[in-house]
């Protein structure tokens, strides 16, 4: 049973796609359908609309969420009632989405359900604290397209990852892409002094400097940082940004001369928004990002098929990109890995 | 003070900004007596409850009117069922009285065939054999969610058809055995309301120092050390302390005069502010006091120039003043707070305007009370004076007084503020002349 143990080792996983229609549904209802569910309490929720019949852009077939007698999971009212399974409703919670309250109800003959939970990440993890009361072992939530946000450290633990030939149908630029991406996922957690301190600052760019003294450099976001007239690498052992770390900010310190001697920290890897040029130059350079919390990638998974239909060879993809991540790859779909 | 207000349910908070102001004795005593009792009472516990009500009354109300619902809105009146006999169990344990809550035993029984009494619904296998049986066959059919061959897949649809068929069925019967109790359950979430505001005004009293008032009609009105909240508050943040001032009158119109930044204007403001906290059954900023009731508190401050309208600051002024005459006029009970009426023009006509407009109030019902920097003559009024500048600090006290002379600070309160030296040792050779 691949990676189903290792998931079990974490309270809070989000599956993530790095394209529509890469199999991240898929990927779900793998992961619901062997999960233990007499050893493990689990609640499932989504961003946003997820588990619909047709896919909403492209009107490809997309499989359901299918959720099995004892698990928990939210979804907004509209979907709440037209779910195809029996359910206990046990709280209404004062999350909102377009789709009406969010309500929280527990499986008691499984079926398939429309799920589409709360969509901003302050209240994700409020959703994931809110579990607590109902004794829930392990929280699950589907991510939205392209979007990383819900793999937040902060938000869940372990994260499973879906590419594929929707991403790109080239095998090469599919592999590359995504290394990179995993590469971003996998970057260093900072073992300094300062972390803690850094850990409670909540907007700007920071600097530490070789004798631990914590400095605001007094902007607002990395996006501001050409209004700053000085080199701000100078002295400085980390640059921390709390917000999105751009282009920008790293080719400022990919061009400054201190750049072997200061390492650039973000809060985690869904803060980069850099291209994958931009950060091979800065590395050659000497530079290091490192990040204050981290999340434990358990597996990657693809989907060779791409939504027009072109077909990527299954047993390539997933060799190739194997070698290239040194993480194993699943195709779901098509190797029905044993029970 | 609304914000200060810590209501738990939206549905108290609906309540409150629905509310109207109270002009009779009868109700304010009635809603004092019940503040009073939950004022004695440690309410920690119920507040906690409270934060857990919804408004539901749109669900209520379909109920009322013989509508199926659906489980959502079951779960909803269970839900309140079960808080509003916490609640109420609560409420004669601490015995409180001031708020009565219907017994609701009945429509948690209907909801809870399997008296697990936990606040979460689905029509329950026990509710009809069939059911039971329907689900049964499905658990079995589907297990964990393999794919079905195509037959399987049929069968399977048309068990999830019967069970939403029968689902229905019982939804329907639950909806007609409800139907009786949702006036009660209307009452409940009414009363859950009120007791809510009372335990949170309750709350602001004790965090703020607020005071019982006695409520009068056509009588004195009168506050011992009288304060504004947020006046208070920010001087407390300061490190400095707040002066309460005392102040009463009756009939006759008031005039408070003093030097500049002596407090006139604020002592206005809080008037306006506690009439209006004692009228909607509020706590009221004062040490301790007595209202007499008024049907409507206007308060003409600031300036009322509006280029747009093409009204001056005098014209915008005289307009509003003129809309309290003749509401006074008209009988209308009114409490009538004008800050320096007619300062913006010529002192000679303006002393003239006050003086026709407390001649013209007279003693009408309500009160009237004008804050102003000039001699008014009229001997058919009340006289405060803030005792003002006293070795250099400001000293807000009000004291009757019976001279109308205005006290001449000014010059001592500019030159405290730290204007330019030639202007002040110009203006008082200018006043030496």
């Amino acid at each position: 049973m691949p990676f189903i143990e290792e998931i079990l080792k974490y309270d809070s996983l989000s599956i993530v796609g790095l394209e529509k229609n890469v199999g991240k549904t898929e990927c779900l209802n793998y992961i619901l359908y062997r999960l233990p569910l007499h050893e493990k309490r689990v609640a499932v929720t989504s961003i946003g609309i997820d588990g619909e019949n047709k896919d909403q852009v492209t009107s490809t077939k997309k499989p359901e969420i299918f959720l099995r007698e004892g698990m928990y999971f939210s979804t907004a009212e509209a979907h709440y009632k037209e779910r195809r399974l029996v359910s206990e409703l046990v709280e209404i919670t004062n999350e909102r989405s377009s789709l009406g309250r969010i309500l929280t109800a527990k499986v008691s003959v499984g079926g398939k359900a429309l799920i589409s939970g709360p969509s901003s990440g302050v209240s994700l993890r409020r959703w994931v604290a809110g579990m607590e009361k109902f004794g829930i072992d392990l929280t699950i939530i589907d991510g939205a397209i392209s979007r990383l946000s819900s793999a937040s450290p902060a938000i869940s633990k372990a994260m499973v990852l879906s590419t594929g030939a929707a991403f790109s149908s080239n095998i090469n630029t599919l592999v590359q892409k995504t290394k990179f991406v995993v590469e971003m996922i996998g970057l260093e957690k900072l073992q300094d002094g300062s972390r803690d301190a850094l850990c409670d600052i909540e907007s700007g760019v920071w600097g530490v400097d070789f004798d631990g003294n914590i400095i605001d450099f007094k902007i607002t976001s990395a996006l501001a940082i050409s209004s700053l007239k000085e080199d701000i690498t100078k002295g400085m052992k980390i640059i921390f940004t709390v917000g999105a770390l751009t282009d920008k900010l790293l080719n400022l310190i990919a061009d400054s001369k201190n750049i072997k001697e200061v390492t650039l920290v973000v809060k985690d890897f869904t803060k980069i928004f850099v291209s994958e040029q931009a950060y091979r130059i800065f590395c050659a350079r000497g530079g290091k990002i490192k990040v204050l919390q981290k999340s434990k990638l358990v597996a990657v998974c693809v989907n060779p098929t791409a939504p027009n239909g072109y077909v990527l060879d299954s047993d390539i993809l997933c060799e190739k990109l194997q070698d290239a991540l040194g993480l194993p790859v699943y195709d779901i779909v098509k190797n029905k890995y044993d029970i | 003070m609304y914000d200060t207000l810590d209501i738990m349910s939206p549905c108290g908070r609906k309540m409150l900004l629905q509310s109207t102001m109270m002009t009779t004795k009868r109700e304010l005593d009635f809603h004092y007596r019940r503040l009073n009792e939950i004022y004695d009472k440690d309410c920690a516990k119920i507040a906690h409850k409270l934060m857990c009500i919804k408004d539901i009354q749109t669900t209520l109300d379909r109920l009322a009117s013989g509508a199926t619902l659906d489980d959502i809105e079951l779960f909803e009146v269970k839900y309140l069922a079960i808080v509003s006999g916490e609640v109420l169990q609560l409420l004669q344990e601490q015995k409180i009285i001031a708020v009565g809550l219907p017994h609701l035993e009945k429509v948690v029984e209907i909801l809870d065939p399997d008296k697990s009494n936990i606040p979460s619904f689905y029509v329950y296998d026990s509710y009809s054999d069939e059911l039971r049986m329907v689900r049964k066959q499905m658990r079995d059919l589907q297990g964990n969610g393999e794919e079905l061959p195509d037959d399987k897949r049929m069968e399977l649809a048309a068990l999830l058809q019967r069970n939403a068929d029968l689902e229905l069925e019982i939804r329907e019967r639950l909806s007609g055995e409800l139907k009786e109790f949702a006036d009660d359950l209307s009452l409940a979430l009414r009363n859950l309301s009120v007791l809510d505001i009372l335990i949170a005004k309750a709350a602001q009293m004790k965090k703020l120092g607020l005071c019982f008032p006695v409520i009068v009609e056509d009588g004195e009105t009168f506050y011992n050390g009288m304060f504004n909240p947020a006046v208070k508050e920010m001087l407390g943040a300061q490190g400095r302390e707040y002066m309460p001032v005392d102040i009463c009158f009756e009939r006759e119109p008031v005039t408070i005069i003093g030097a500049n930044m002596g407090g006139k204007s604020v002592v206005l403001k809080c008037l306006a502010l506690n009439q209006l906290l004692a009228q909607f059954g509020f706590g009221v900023a004062a040490h301790d006091c007595c209202v007499n009731l008024v049907e409507e508190v206007i308060l003409c401050i600031g300036d009322e120039q509006s280029i747009v309208k093409g009204v001056s600051s005098f014209a915008g002024e005289i307009l509003a003043i003129n809309e309290v005459v003749k509401k006074m006029r008209d009988g209308k009970c009114i409490l009538a707070l004008v800050d320096e009426p007619a300062r913006t023009t010529n002192p000679v006509e303006g002393t003239a305007l006050v003086e026709g407009l407390l001649e013209v109030i007279g003693t009408a019902k309500g009160g009237f009370v004008l804050t102003t920097h000039y001699n008014i003559l009229n001997d058919k009024v009340k006289r405060y004076r803030v005792r003002g500048l006293r070795d250099g600090a400001m000293d807000y006290t009000l004291e009757v007084t019976h001279c109308g002379d205005v006290p001449h600070e000014a010059v001592a309160i500019a030159e405290s503020l730290g204007i330019d030296p030639q202007w002040i040792e110009l203006t008082k050779k200018n006043l030496n002349n």
